[in-house]
């Protein structure tokens, strides 16, 4: 979602060279390093684009923030239960740089996040890199699109509806193919995501909201062949938060009957509901119905608590038109992304709250949170 | 133990005589901040070295560098980090850059990979790295070198890279954690170091945090060229280089205190013989030994009091001068370093108490005792004492003569390391000071026999010289131990500076030496110039040398590649003979030539074997000779420029020497040079053998700098020390001058009695000195060039430094004689009788 606000609190802390965790703890005025001035020169969102793939996959240095975003459930042969993370992000430093023979020089830094739910052993592993663009360290490009920061890598193979994740982390490893299986959805306004009044807040944003995935999953000498669905969000902007937003509650929800349902809600502060909250369902045959921010209610039912900070880890959702709500549950409480940038990021579950049944299973983010 | 009233009777004297007790007082706090200002200087300069080390290596356990000093292919960090998931891994590229007269090293880090290491601290903001890192020109300075440079955020900083002019914009000053750390320190992007070094595509370093099961995998498994060290090594090595030089000063210091110290003995001997009369009084009042031995020791512990607290605060004052010599020093000789702050240690302000306060009551203790030995009945005899001064002088002289012996023995070039060296140099000093008063009476004697001293003034004089024996010997003693230091130090120099220079002359054998501006050890030169220079129809001949650091079994040394011209090998002289046909062996690279400080620190000799690591694997090869050279202490391997080639795969040459035709003048030929290569000759350094030789000669000068600021200081001490002994000699005899003056002698007779008699001493002593300066200045050069730098140095007896020290002993003896001679006019005789 917002992510440009990860990407400014990221500077921070890359050059801080502190690795304490919340950058908010550290009373780092947010809204006050993303000052006009930083944007100023970057593309803005301020109309529908036509989009063209696979182009589109590629990076758009033009605008200040980007990332390639993978959430998804897997389970292996046995029946053990994973969620995996996989998020690439590119933040422009400036809007150009002047030629130079040096090929270190650049405008453009990295920063690559990788999660990793293991259900039966009760554990979420989570791992982060940065780099410059420049001397091959990190990047984007298109033909084939490859999207990679040191050796994590995300790239299209073998046709456009392919993809390969390959990601060494710290304790675990990812080797994925992901296979596209619904049509790209083009989310907000085809494709231009408002987040708030101001014009031009706005970002570019799409989805393959259902791509299975087979693969494997190293842990240690261990190794899991894995199967599952994942959810591909591919979003670029220059706008920040509005002063007076807090966070957002982003989900990303497979739905055995075929439908996938994406909704955030962005909170203001003091915990409202901001009017630019949206989101769609789409399925099979691609986008079905765009989301306001009153098609869909939520409910908190249940908190964790990390170092202060409470997470609404169990939710119920209304959607407009569903006969019964349902609830949204984490498969494990503490998927606290424990970084240098502290966020909630893991797998749920989906469940029928009058039967109990499970609906189906997704990704919950939330951010903001203190 | 010591009354009240002998307290006051103490300070009454101290009182009486305010010039005596000033000067003790000056004397010792001379010394005491001599020690301590080369202390703190030594140590503040030690310090910040291992501070900025520490903060350019910050947690690194490892890094790599290059062998060939080709630096390192960047695409080998991509590989460390891409296919080796190396992920602590930081690329550095660094280089000397100048701004003015002020040295900086540029450091050119990604921040993005600076997170594992820390090393700049918590400091830049997000703008300031987006500036940082996308400006072509944007650098950080610590917050300390900016406020120096008068520079804040924004403001251009002028450098001079390469030779060329360059500004880079400070867009951040860093304060962190330890500010003097990051004293010195450019920091810029690496891509603005590769930009401003034209070193794009290469790292000088790559600084690692690796477990040591890693460090073994990845030193097994580096490509060619490459070598995985540990900083702390390499930091040890550096410390290692500034070492000789900084235990150098301390021993120029320690003499200034040994000066010293002899000096507060013969003030405080000088003082109880003077009162001799009064403590014999006291004895007769029932006084006890025992307090009359408190007594001198009190009254010598106030003057140490008094004189080691100012000596305290005149050192630190003076450390901040003599830092920035210090800092001068390494930075001409060794490496980039920037101290602006002063550490001041405690220990070293202990220490320094310490020494003024036990020195000068160990130099009390025997005139204590002598007070304390002083009977009744004796004492009051001042003829019986100068008698048996005059028997015991010859005792004096053979004990002094033995430990004159020992001391040259302690020196003899075979014998112990350093610390023996300099008791050696203690025991001559003390040893030649006892035979003093026995040559000032054979003096006496032999002068009186010289045509012209029959003259009844001179006659007195001399005849005073003789009678007053305790206290003139002593007094020639001080003044003659004085200007020996002096004059030591001063032939140290001079020799020291003949040899650099007669060397200067023979090993620079081109008229003109071409190379990169960029004095950086990785700059080579454009291969197309050596075949451009050599188009020239001036030019005779080229050599061509590449200079680089090379490692070693021993460590890593300085080595010299040399393609030589025909004339090149006289430019070599061997400091023992070499093995048969060494050049031909040299030019077909099976010999190679060690400097003789290399020979020296790692104790090899001609025909041993020296293993050298090249990117082709390490190679043994055989030292052919052993050649003088001052160029650096840390010492210089030869070899021939094929061989290297062979082994190092580089064929590039760092320097030119260019050989020219006959009557070709250098002016024009340096002229034509830069004609030859028009727009490209500013990033060429084209200087002719005599300018080499100037600048060479200069930075010596700027080596010694300090030496002698410490001879000017020990002439200080020294001086004071010669003006409270003679001065304190001359009031005594008021008396027995104003007994002349009761017998008709007129004012002006005494007062050019005094002037002849202080001016005798003087002679006596500028002649003493000469022997003893040219002793000492053979152990230093022994004790200081050859035990701590290995260097070899042809000593000379410089005119101009014999007459500076006969000059400096009579004027200070004159000096002294001044005031007593001015007040000796000025007492009536009456009242200088009325003592009795």
């Amino acid at each position: 979602m917002n992510g440009s606000r990860w990407c400014v609190v990221l500077l921070l802390i890359v050059v801080c060279g502190c690795d304490s965790p919340s950058p908010t703890s550290e009373g780092i005025p947010i809204g006050e390093a993303l000052g006009e001035g930083n944007s100023e020169g970057f593309a803005r969102a301020t109309e529908v684009r036509t989009f063209r793939f696979p182009r589109d996959h590629g990076p758009h240095p033009a605008f200040r923030n980007e990332w390639w975003y993978i959430t998804g459930n897997l389970k292996s042969r046995e029946g053990r239960r994973f969620g995996f993370q996989a998020t690439f992000f590119r933040s422009g430093l400036r809007p150009s740089v002047a030629p130079s023979p040096s090929a270190w020089r650049t405008n453009q830094i990295w920063m690559a996040h990788a999660a990793l739910t293991d259900l039966k052993r009760v554990v979420h592993l989570s791992d982060e890199r940065f780099a410059r663009q420049g001397a091959g360290l990190a990047g984007a490009a298109v033909g084939p699109v490859r999207v990679w920061l040191e050796n994590w890598q995300l790239e299209q193979a073998q046709g456009e509806r392919r993809w390969q994740l390959q990601l060494p982390a710290e304790d675990f490893e990812l080797d994925l193919t992901l296979e596209q299986s619904a049509p790209i959805v083009l989310q907000g306004n085809q494709g231009l995501s408002q987040k708030s009044a101001t014009p031009g807040n706005a970002s570019y944003y799409y989805s393959i909201p259902r791509m299975q995935v087979s693969g494997r999953i190293t842990q240690g000498d261990r190794e899991h062949a894995v199967t599952g669905l994942a959810w591909f969000d591919r979003e670029w902007s220059t706008s920040a938060l509005s002063t007076d937003q807090e966070g957002w509650d982003w989900f990303s929800l497979h739905i055995r009957d075929g439908r996938n349902l994406m909704f955030y809600r962005l909170r203001t502060k003091g915990g409202g509901n901001d009017p630019n909250s949206g989101g769609s369902v789409s399925d099979g045959s691609g986008l079905v119905q765009t989301l306001g921010p009153e098609s869909l209610s939520l409910t908190p039912l249940r908190y964790w608590t990390s170092e202060g900070r409470h997470y609404p880890i169990e939710w119920r959702l209304q959607l407009q038109g569903e006969p019964s709500p349902w609830i949204v549950k984490a498969i494990l409480e503490d998927q606290e992304m424990a970084l240098s940038v502290h966020y909630w990021e893991g797998a749920v579950d989906v469940i029928d709250e009058r039967s109990s049944n499970l609906l189906g299973s997704g990704y919950l983010e939330m951010t903001g949170y203190q | 133990m010591v009354s009240q009233t002998l307290l006051s009777i103490v300070w009454r004297e101290m009182l009486r005589q305010p010039w005596q007790t000033w000067l003790s007082v000056v004397g010792i706090m001379l010394g005491v901040m001599v020690i301590v200002a080369v202390d703190l200087a030594n140590q503040s300069a030690r310090q910040a070295f291992l501070f900025s080390a520490e903060a350019l290596t910050g947690k690194a356990t490892h890094q790599i560098v290059s062998i060939s000093n080709r630096g390192i292919p960047e695409s080998f960090y991509r590989e460390l980090r891409l296919n080796r998931g190396m992920r602590s891994s930081a690329p550095i590229v660094t280089s000397r850059v100048e701004s003015g007269s002020e040295i900086l090293q540029l450091v050119g880090v990604d921040p993005l990979a600076e997170t594992p290491f820390r090393r700049f601290g918590a400091a830049l903001e997000s703008t300031r790295l987006a500036e940082f890192m996308t400006q072509s020109r944007a650098a950080i300075l610590s917050r300390i070198t900016a406020a120096r440079l008068g520079l804040s955020t924004g403001d251009l900083l002028n450098l001079s890279i390469g030779g060329i002019p360059i500004d880079v914009r400070i867009v951040a000053t860093l304060a962190g954690d330890n500010a003097s750390a990051l004293e010195g320190l450019l920091l810029v992007d690496i891509s603005t170091a590769q930009e401003l070094t034209h070193r794009n595509g290469t790292l000088d370093r790559i600084d690692l945090q690796l477990e040591t099961e890693q460090a073994d995998q990845l030193a097994a498994s580096l490509p060619p060229g490459l070598r995985l060290e540990i900083p702390a090594t390499r930091t040890r090595v550096m410390a290692e280089m500034i070492e000789a030089f900084q235990t150098n000063l301390a021993a120029m210091s320690l003499l200034a205190m040994v000066v010293g110290a002899f000096l507060i003995y013969n003030t405080m001997t000088f003082s109880v013989l003077r009162r001799m009369r009064l403590f014999g009084t006291l004895r007769l009042l029932g006084v006890t030994r025992r307090t009359l031995f408190y007594l001198v020791l009190f009254e010598a512990g106030l003057l140490a009091v008094a004189g080691t607290i100012a000596g305290l605060l005149a050192g630190i004052v003076t450390a901040q001068y003599l830092v920035h010599l210090v800092t001068r020093t390494i930075n001409d000789l060794y490496f980039v370093l920037t101290v602006t702050h002063l550490m001041i240690e405690p220990l070293i302000l202990f220490k320094g108490a310490a020494v003024g306060l036990g020195v000068t009551l160990l130099a009390s203790l025997a005139p204590a005792l002598d007070a304390a030995a002083a009977t009744p009945i004796h004492a009051l005899q001042r003829s019986r004492l100068e008698h048996r001064v005059r028997r015991d002088s010859r005792w004096l002289a053979l004990l002094g003569l033995m430990l004159l012996t020992a001391g040259l023995l302690l020196t003899r070039p075979t014998a112990g390391g350093l610390s023996a060296g300099f008791t050696g140099l203690f025991l001559i000093i003390g040893g030649y000071s006892l035979m003093v008063p026995l040559a000032v009476n054979l003096f006496s004697h032999l002068t009186h026999r010289l045509p012209g001293s029959s003259a009844l003034l001179t006659r007195l004089a001399l005849r005073g010289i003789t009678a007053n024996l305790s206290r003139t010997g002593l007094a020639v003693a001080a003044l003659c131990v004085a200007v020996a230091a002096t004059l030591g130090v001063s032939i140290m120099i001079t020799s020291f500076r003949a040899t650099v220079s007669e060397w200067l002359d023979y090993t620079l054998r081109g008229d003109i030496y071409v190379s990169a501006a960029d004095s950086g050890s990785s700059s080579v030169l454009d291969p197309a110039v050596r075949l451009r220079i050599h188009s020239l129809d001036i030019v005779a001949e080229t050599s061509g040398g590449r200079r680089l650091e090379a490692m070693s079994d021993h460590g890593p040394v300085a080595m010299l590649a040399l393609d030589r011209a025909s004339g090149s090998h006289r430019g070599f002289r061997f400091a023992e003979p070499p093995v048969g046909e060494v050049w031909s062996g040299f030019d077909r690279g099976e010999l190679i030539l060690i400097s003789e400080p290399y020979a020296f620190r790692q104790h090899m000799k001609t025909g041993d074997m020296l293993e050298l690591q090249t990117p082709n694997g390490a190679v043994t090869m055989r030292v052919g000779g052993i050649f003088f050279d001052y160029g650096s202490d840390r010492g210089l391997i030869t070899l021939s420029h094929s061989l290297y080639q062979r082994l190092w795969e580089d064929g590039g040459f760092s320097t030119i020497g260019v050989f020219l035709r006959p009557g070709v003048t250098t002016t024009e030929a340096i002229g034509k040079l830069h004609k030859l290569f028009g727009d490209a000759s500013l990033s060429l350094r084209i200087r002719a053998n005599r300018d080499i030789r100037e600048q060479s000669l200069a930075v010596f000068d700027r080596t010694f700098a300090i030496t002698q600021v410490l001879r000017l200081l020990a002439i200080g001490v020294a001086f004071v020390g010669v003006l409270s002994t003679l001065m304190a000699l001359q009031l005594e005899r008021t008396r027995e001058q104003a007994i002349l003056r009761a017998m008709g002698a007129t004012r002006g007779q005494l007062s050019r009695l005094t002037i002849l008699q202080t001016g005798i001493m003087g002679l006596y002593a500028g002649a003493l000195s000469l022997p003893l300066g040219w002793l000492m200045s053979e152990v230093l050069i022994e004790v200081i060039n050859r035990r701590s730098f290995g260097w070899s140095i042809a000593s000379q007896l410089p005119f101009t430094a014999v007459a500076e020290a006969l000059v400096l002993a009579c004027v200070s003896a004159l000096l002294a004689g001044l005031y007593p001679a001015w007040r000796m006019g000025q007492v009536p005789a009456a009242l200088a009788l009325r003592e009795e």
